[in-house]
């Protein structure tokens, strides 16, 4: 049990350099790796550095700040069907980026659309906070959030129901699916700072969520300031989570499947989750933005597509065998 | 030495007290039997006295920043939540936090699971436990944060009466050795019986506070709870049972 933390990390380890080192310009191993770090060979310094490194370390980070945020949800609601995306943050992201998609911003200013996915993502915080108050419980906040995604989600379904633009509204759909495809170093530099920034803030929140397993007036008896902890889940949740889907787009079930697979691992305490859940998080993007390559080379199969495709029946699985474990 | 001290407590849902005009002290070797019907307010008064409800008044508790506070008093919410299918030791070890780190292997947590009789089930995961095992490694949790004071919503409800009696001689022994506690009780035999000091509470109000056969009185129980009771001492110390409705 102790090795859990270790055997992620060098599984992340190792599926980051496999994303570095498998793509359709098929690259041998030695020229692929003196390309990246002595920046032999023009091309093959252009495909290492500016498609693939960016690729691999977007997919990491995303990963690792959907698996992070999703441990903490769950742990803070006590609940593990909660995930990410519940305080209304990811469809707030996607609608600024489907505002962005479709007013044609993101076709004339390369960073247009993380951008306006950072601002939906922090317009809806600012929503949840003055709906569900800067001290209110855990179910104003959800109530807020579905609210938010409901609204969020209707709002874009209208931008795409009144789009005169088939090519906007087709480029929408397919950005909505999630991917890692031709992001640059450029999306690295904007996205990676508030994923850090969230991911840090999150991290804080272990002793907390321990304590809360005993509910929220043991925890509070335990010397845990929970409308800090709260405040700090909201913004580390919005910083990071609006920053992966800012450059990754829509990407589910990382965020509610990781944390409900690695609980066991670790004992089930909500603290021990939260890196391990980061760590697992990473593996699994990065592994499905590997498998989007490997399966469908030249067809650009979505990330988001396969995360749920295979993580739905994972999903479903799990449910299976907890449903005989509680008969 | 003064443990907890209330002064004119009052804790409103509305317009209505639920707690109205409280003052008292709790001391250290009392072991303090809160009292009263469903609704009489006393869940009300512990979280007002710790400060997990605006109260107005003064609560020596509530004054305290979240940390030290929780040096200084330990609370076992009615309520028994065990979110996450941890093992007890990890569990208990939680009493631990506010005093560092949530550590199972720390004295403190071995005490409290000898206390409570629960050396066997450490390894066991809290879920799996039946409800009244639980509500022992809840109680076992609040007593490894060993504070000066210990502040118990009902934790002997549900218990088995082993489990009853062990847990309120856990308290007298607590209080013996110089601690405070403070238990929200419904089996007044139990509390006249263990309790060094009652409390009464009726609609709010602070009615009856001294020691078990003062409180215990006819008149009060009559209008308090509306029943009659039985009560002698034996050589074993008071028995108290009640036996009927006057209402």
């Amino acid at each position: 049990m102790k090795l859990i933390l270790p055997l992620l990390a060098l599984l992340v380890a190792l599926l980051f350099a496999a994303s570095l080192l498998i793509g359709p310009a098929g690259l041998g191993l030695g020229e692929s790796l003196r390309a990246l770090f002595r920046g032999e060979g023009e091309a093959m310094v252009l495909v290492m550095r500016e498609i693939r490194l960016p690729r691999a370390i977007l997919g990491l980070m995303a990963g690792a700040v959907l698996g992070l945020s999703g441990a903490a949800m769950q742990g803070y609601l006590r609940n593990p069907l909660a995930e990410p995306g519940l305080i209304g943050v990811s469809s707030s992201a996607a609608l600024g980026a489907v505002l962005a998609l479709q007013t044609g911003l993101a076709a004339t200013l390369p960073l247009a659309l993380p951008l306006a996915a950072l601002a939906g993502a922090g317009a809806s915080v600012l929503l949840v906070l003055v709906m569900a108050g800067p001290r209110g419980g855990a179910l104003a906040l959800i109530l807020a959030g579905i609210a938010l995604s409901a609204l969020s989600g209707a709002v874009t379904s209208l931008v795409l129901n009144l789009s005169p633009n088939p090519f906007a509204a087709m480029e929408i759909v397919h950005w909505m699916m999630g991917s890692l495809a031709d992001r640059s170093m450029s999306h690295v530099w904007l996205a990676v700072p508030f994923m850090v920034a969230g991911m840090a803030a999150l991290l804080t929140l272990g002793r907390g969520l321990d304590a809360l397993t005993l509910g929220e007036d043991a925890a509070q008896s335990m010397g845990v300031n929970l409308p800090r902890l709260r405040l700090v889940l909201i913004l580390g949740t919005a910083a990071s989570v609006g920053a992966a889907v800012a450059v990754a787009g829509a990407v589910g079930f990382v965020g509610l499947v990781v944390p409900h697979l690695l609980r066991p691992l670790v004992g089930a305490r909500p603290s021990r989750l939260l890196p391990a859940a980061a760590l697992g998080g990473a593996a699994m993007l990065l592994a499905a933005d590997i498998a989007t390559r490997l399966i469908a080379p030249d067809r650009d199969l979505k990330l988001g597509v396969l995360t749920a495709l295979v993580g739905a029946p994972f999903f479903l699985h799990l449910i299976w065998r907890m449903r005989r474990v509680e008969a | 030495m003064t443990l907890l001290s209330l002064q004119n407590l009052t804790v409103r849902r509305g317009q209505c007290p639920v707690v109205d005009d409280v003052s008292l002290t709790v001391s250290r070797g009392e072991f303090v039997g809160l009292l009263g019907p469903n609704g009489a307010g006393k869940t009300s008064l512990l979280r007002g006295a710790l400060g997990l409800l605006p109260a107005e008044g003064r609560s020596s508790l509530a004054s305290l920043p979240p940390l030290a506070r929780a040096r200084a008093a330990a609370f076992l919410p009615q309520g028994r939540e065990i979110a996450w299918p941890v093992s007890v030791e990890v569990l208990v070890a939680l009493g631990r936090s506010p005093h560092g780190a949530a550590d199972p292997t720390d004295p403190a947590v071995n005490r409290a699971l000898a206390r409570m009789g629960l050396t066997a089930f450490r390894q066991r995961r809290a879920t799996e436990l039946s409800g009244g095992e639980q509500a022992r490694v809840l109680i076992a949790r609040a007593l490894a944060q060993e504070t000066p004071l210990l502040l118990a919503d009902e934790p002997v409800a549900g218990l088995d009466p082993e489990a009853q009696i062990r847990t309120m001689q856990v308290f007298a022994d607590l209080a013996a050795e110089g601690h405070g506690v403070v238990a929200a009780i419904h089996d007044l035999g139990l509390a006249a019986r263990h309790c060094s000091r009652l409390l009464l509470i009726h609609r709010g109000r602070l009615v009856a506070d001294g020691p078990p056969r003062e409180v215990l009185t006819d008149a009060a129980l009559a209008e308090v709870f509306g029943i009659k009771g039985f009560h002698t001492e034996t050589a074993d110390g008071p028995v108290f049972q009640p036996m009927g409705l006057v209402r």
